[in-house]
């Protein structure tokens, strides 16, 4: 908030001339001007309407932020999903900076990983849709798992279309054939479970300014695998009424596009049709079913700001926002009750039919949504100061409205309470509440058979021949059920041959009509009609120098029975989740400011920095001194499959890669990204402590190995999702705390020591979804986010340098020290020597070449339970089932670890003076140059290191 | 449709009431609006990180269509 403008100055001041002595009636004009540069700023980010909010005040800051999201287990009224809730891990990094007085940049990374269960269909309960996995190799009460059941195949309705079950109680509606009935509206949700994905985000922002002005142009792409979209956006700011008033207006355009492969394990549960879904099958790959489709949104907003006195603020906006093209989700699917009334004869089709049941078919379709949706939105924002308490209140409400029928009413509002010394607390709440979609339904009724007689145009049972499988060419029979006969396609009468058995003949059946469904249908209970409270509280703190944190906790519960006006969805669709987050601010102009010079001190930016791959080579110079990284990690592996030193081929990894059981495929190709933070702070002038979190996805690529050699057994099924969908895993990692020792600190030398702990906070025991009835089993080891054990890692590191030259060398290890985690596995240990030099080719970039040379020990222990509860497993080569649930190399322990050479070349370069005085960045590329693997393992490309560091 | 129709009523009334009716606050009397507390979204980091969990769980998540946001399919 320390701007440096003031307003008798038609420019602002560049950023050298905040440190100013202001006379008292110059700080109350420059107080008054931080009001107006809050408010502007403020405008700028109408939360939901305008550009995505980037930070509340337009002073250059960094931030990170880490949030976790945890759903609840949904109510299966009865039957038991063991698939996991939904969880989301998020990590968020972003920076905005002067570029010039009137020039500003923001940009921001976001990245997300989800896996977990999600409601694919809804079903009545009494068909029994999530019925669970019995193992019956154990007992007949072994659970093993619930499949998401989509197709039930016949059901009973009662004469009102209730849906009715069989029970084992007389006390039910009737009685037929010993069996009881009862009617059962509870329906339920069919759950799926996705293996973990990843979702990534960058955009940016740059803004010009005007004294009474602004505009700032953005755009961005957010990439999933199967989901991406590129979006744009502009927007205007006008001050009036000596900057009482603001109106921002804004324009921006999203296009997306989807590549969605429907998973072959749910393909015979519903129906699918080229013309309705978007669909495309691709022969030349196996027969995959791609759904593809683009999206574009066209959004206008506009909103009003204005001071109403000097305690209170009230903004008022205005959206509409078109949205054109595949807006369906390609993973729900609608379940239909095909009742077909020519079917209901209780002497063949409906034996129930004695007893006025009605006899139905289900099956499911995928969900059909309009193309085309016109959303309008309307909000107002009120602000008040409370004097006494010195807090503010925020009260919000939005009304939005669109053509599917949906309403949506959202109240919000909070209570932000500074309570000295820098803390802030703000409890906050919200209801939100909509209408259903016009063409929401839970499931779906046709009155039509699932399959019918073809029936020709004479009114006769188009019939085939039993030897005939293609309906196509085969010869064509008609029955004529008024007299009985049968003709062939010449109009013989080939009754005699029919009946004495000479002809096996059979009706030609048709699907249903497409065409007597609804022309749009969901059952996706976000298109439902429900109400949902959340409330949560931000807790702030404020640090000296310019830096803050803030956690944030947030409930959130969705219900039918909290819609306004009642009405609302059944419960089986309620849920509840939790969220919570870490975000860590660096505001540079305060630190400039505050620090009261000019140039905050180079010391750790000393031209021959060690190269960005290094850690520890630095500590902070002085007691009190602190320091806020940030560290990211990309590498790569890919090419040949590697033996000890050598590349192998297919036969070879089959023959060697899996301990002598079945090898069904290899990777491909790997890369992993990791993002550190790196908080370090002195307490003294020889200890330096450090703080390293850490943020990482892993993406692994996947090909068969030759189905000639081997015996897919039933993975051959399995098998596709792995080759065409990849794995992904990601999420925070191991939690890195180290004490950093000066043992030497010269003019050309300097020596120090570290000891360090990394904590196993990463997830050591993520799984691969089930398929085909077989559980997925523990992913690679290599794609776990942790080590899992708590590991000790010291290193000692010596640098100097002498004018343009600077060298230094580093020894260090990863030393675990428990026998296994909670997987049942240990990673092996790590040493790790390299040596570097670098020669300063301008006051402030340095180049650097380096050697590294790395040992890894083998990964000791293995996988819990033989990688498999399941009873369906892996069938071996000679048919006889395995326990083995591995699928290649990248699963058998012995296949881990190595000894590595690389070489580097990097670049840093420190900012001296200026606005981004005290900055550091640097890069280096690692390039493997000896690479001698455990086992059979896959080669490497390479690693990208850039840090960018920031002391004061 | 009506329902749209009244909110932009409502929302043009009060513009214009609010117009009419605010008093001048001088600069000098604009202090307050310099705290943090009294930005307009003083927690943007958070806020927006609950606008995209409330995007895909919502169905009125128009609006910031041009935050991107991804698919939120699940």
């Amino acid at each position: 908030m320390r701007g440096g403008k003031s307003l008798p100055h038609p420019r602002p001041l560049p950023k050298g001339e905040r440190t100013v002595r202001f006379s008292p009636t110059e700080v109350g004009v420059f107080k008054a001007h931080l009001s107006l540069r809050v408010l502007t700023a403020a405008a700028l980010i109408l939360p939901g309407l305008l550009q995505p909010p980037a930070q509340a005040a337009d002073d250059d800051e960094v931030a990170f932020q880490y949030s976790h999201y945890q759903e609840g287990r949904r109510e299966m009224f009865g039957s038991v999903s063991q698939f996991n809730p939904i969880e989301v891990e998020s990590v968020h990094g972003g920076g905005k900076f002067t570029l010039t007085d009137r020039v500003k940049f923001a940009f921001n990374y976001t990245q997300d990983t989800w896996g977990g269960a999600t409601p694919i269909a809804t079903l009545p309960q009494a068909f029994n849709g999530n019925h669970d996995v019995i193992d019956y190799s154990i007992s007949p009460d072994t659970k093993v798992g619930a499949s998401p059941y989509l197709s039930p195949g016949s059901v009973l309705f009662d004469k009102n279309l209730h849906p009715v079950q069989r029970i084992n109680d007389p006390n039910g509606i009737g009685e037929f054939n010993g069996a009881f009935f009862r009617r059962n509206n509870q329906l339920v949700h069919t759950l799926s479970m996705a293996s973990p994905e990843v979702r990534k985000q960058g955009d940016f922002k740059l803004g010009y300014e005007w004294d009474e002005s602004a505009l700032d142009i953005g755009g961005g792409v957010s990439i999933e695998d199967d989901y991406e979209s590129r979006f744009g956006n502009i927007n205007t700011r006008w001050d009036f009424n000596q900057k009482q008033t603001t109106l921002n207006v804004g324009l921006s355009y999203t296009h997306s596009s989807i590549h969605s492969i429907l998973d072959h394990d749910a393909w015979p549960y519903f129906h699918k049709d080229e013309k309705y879904d978007n669909l495309t099958i691709l022969e030349e790959n196996g027969g995959t079913h791609l759904i593809s489709g683009t999206k574009q949104d066209w959004s206008a907003q506009m909103g009003l700001t204005q001071v109403l006195n000097k305690n209170a603020v009230l903004e008022a906006s205005l959206g509409y926002t078109r949205s054109a093209g595949y807006m369906e989700n390609p993973y729900k699917a609608v379940n239909v009750a095909f009742i077909d009334p020519t079917a209901q004869d209780p002497n063949s089709s409906c034996p129930e039919a004695a007893i006025d049941l009605v006899c139905g078919n289900i099956n499911a379709v995928m969900e059909q949504r309009p193309d085309e949706r016109n959303q309008w939105l309307g909000g107002l924002r009120y602000v008040q100061h409370i004097e006494p308490l010195d807090a503010a209140t925020h009260l919000g409400y939005r009304v939005f409205s669109d053509d599917w029928g949906i309403t949506s009413h959202t109240l919000d509002a909070d209570w932000v309470q500074p309570m000295g010394q820098g803390w802030t607390i703000t409890p906050r709440v919200r209801y939100y509440s909509q209408d259903a979609a016009d063409f929401y339904t839970p499931y779906l009724f046709s009155p039509q058979g699932e399959h019918s007689n073809v029936i020709d145009d004479k009114g006769r049972q188009v019939m085939l021949d039993n030897d005939s499988f293609d309906p196509e060419k085969a010869p064509h029979y008609f029955f004529d059920p008024n007299t009985g006969q049968y003709f062939d396609e010449q109009n013989n009468d080939v009754t005699d041959a029919a009946n004495n058995g000479e002809l096996t003949l059979f009706n030609q059946t048709q699907l249903f009509d497409r065409k007597k469904l609804p022309q749009h249908f969901s059952s996706d209970h976000r298109l439902s009609g429900y109400g949902a409270l959340s409330g949560g509280v931000t807790l702030s703190k404020q640090f000296a120098k310019g830096i803050s944190l803030d956690l944030d906790f947030e409930y959130y519960t969705h219900q039918g029975s909290l819609k306004i006006g009642g009405g609302g969805e059944g419960s089986f669709a309620d849920f509840d989740y939790w969220t919570v987050n870490a975000a860590l601010k660096v505001d540079l102009a305060a630190l400039a400011f505050s620090s009261g010079h000019k140039q905050p001190h180079q010391a750790h930016h000393h031209p021959g920095h060690a190269p960005a791959g290094v850690m520890f080579d630095h500590m902070l110079p002085k007691a009190g001194d602190m320091m806020v990284g940030y560290r990211y990690q990309w590498s790569s592996q890919g090419g040949a499959m590697l033996n000890g030193l050598n590349a192998v081929d297919n036969p070879s990894i089959i023959a060697g890669g899996c301990s002598g059981n079945p090898c069904y495929m290899t990777p491909d190709s790997m890369a992993m990204h990791m993002h550190m933070l790196d908080l370090m702070v002195a307490p003294t002038d020889w200890l330096t402590l450090m703080l390293m979190p850490q943020f990482m996805d892993m993406n692994m690529s996947l090909r068969g190995l030759s189905t000639e050699v081997i015996n897919l057994g039933n993975l051959n099924g399995h098998y596709g999702h792995h080759v065409q969908n990849g794995h992904e895993t990601g999420g925070i990692g191991d939690l890195g705390m180290y004490a950093l020792f000066k043992v030497l600190d010269g003019n050309s030398h300097h020596l120090q020591v570290t000891a360090g702990f990394s904590a196993p906070t990463g997830d050591v025991d993520i799984q691969m979804r089930r398929n085909h009835q077989t559980d997925g089993g523990f992913i690679h080891y290599g794609m776990q986010l942790g080590s899992g054990t708590w590991d000790f890692k010291p290193s000692i590191t010596y640098s100097g340098q002498i004018e343009q030259v600077s060298w230094g060398a580093q020894a260090s290890g990863t030393l675990r020290m428990e026998d296994q985690n909670k997987s049942g596995y240990k990673l092996g240990d790590i040493f790790q020597a390299t040596a570097w030099g670098g020669y300063n080719l301008t006051p402030w970039l340095t180049a650097s070449v380096r050697g590294v040379y790395t040992t890894q020990g083998g990964i000791e222990g293995e996988y819990p339970g033989a990688h498999s509860d399941s009873a369906n497993l892996f069938i071996n080569a000679d048919g006889s089932p395995t326990s083995i649930l591995k699928f290649g190399p990248m699963d058998y322990s012995q296949n881990y670890g190595g000894k590595y050479g690389d070489v580097g070349f990097g670049l840093s370069a420190s900012v001296p003076s200026g606005n981004f005085a005290g900055n550091g960045v640097s890069v280096e590329w690692l390039q493997p140059v000896y690479t001698n693997v455990n086992g059979y393992q896959l080669g490497r490309d390479g690693t990208l290191s850039f840090t960018w560091s920031y002391g004061f | 449709m009506s329902l749209n129709e009244l909110t932009i009523k409502i929302l043009l009334t009060t513009t214009v009431i609010w117009l009419i009716a605010c008093t001048p606050v001088q600069p000098w009397e604009r202090g307050n609006f310099a705290k943090p507390q009294m930005a307009l979204d003083p927690y943007p980091l958070q806020s927006a990180l609950r606008a995209h969990n409330y995007g895909s769980r919502e169905a009125a998540a128009g609006g910031n269509a041009a935050q991107g946001g991804g698919c939120g399919c699940y």
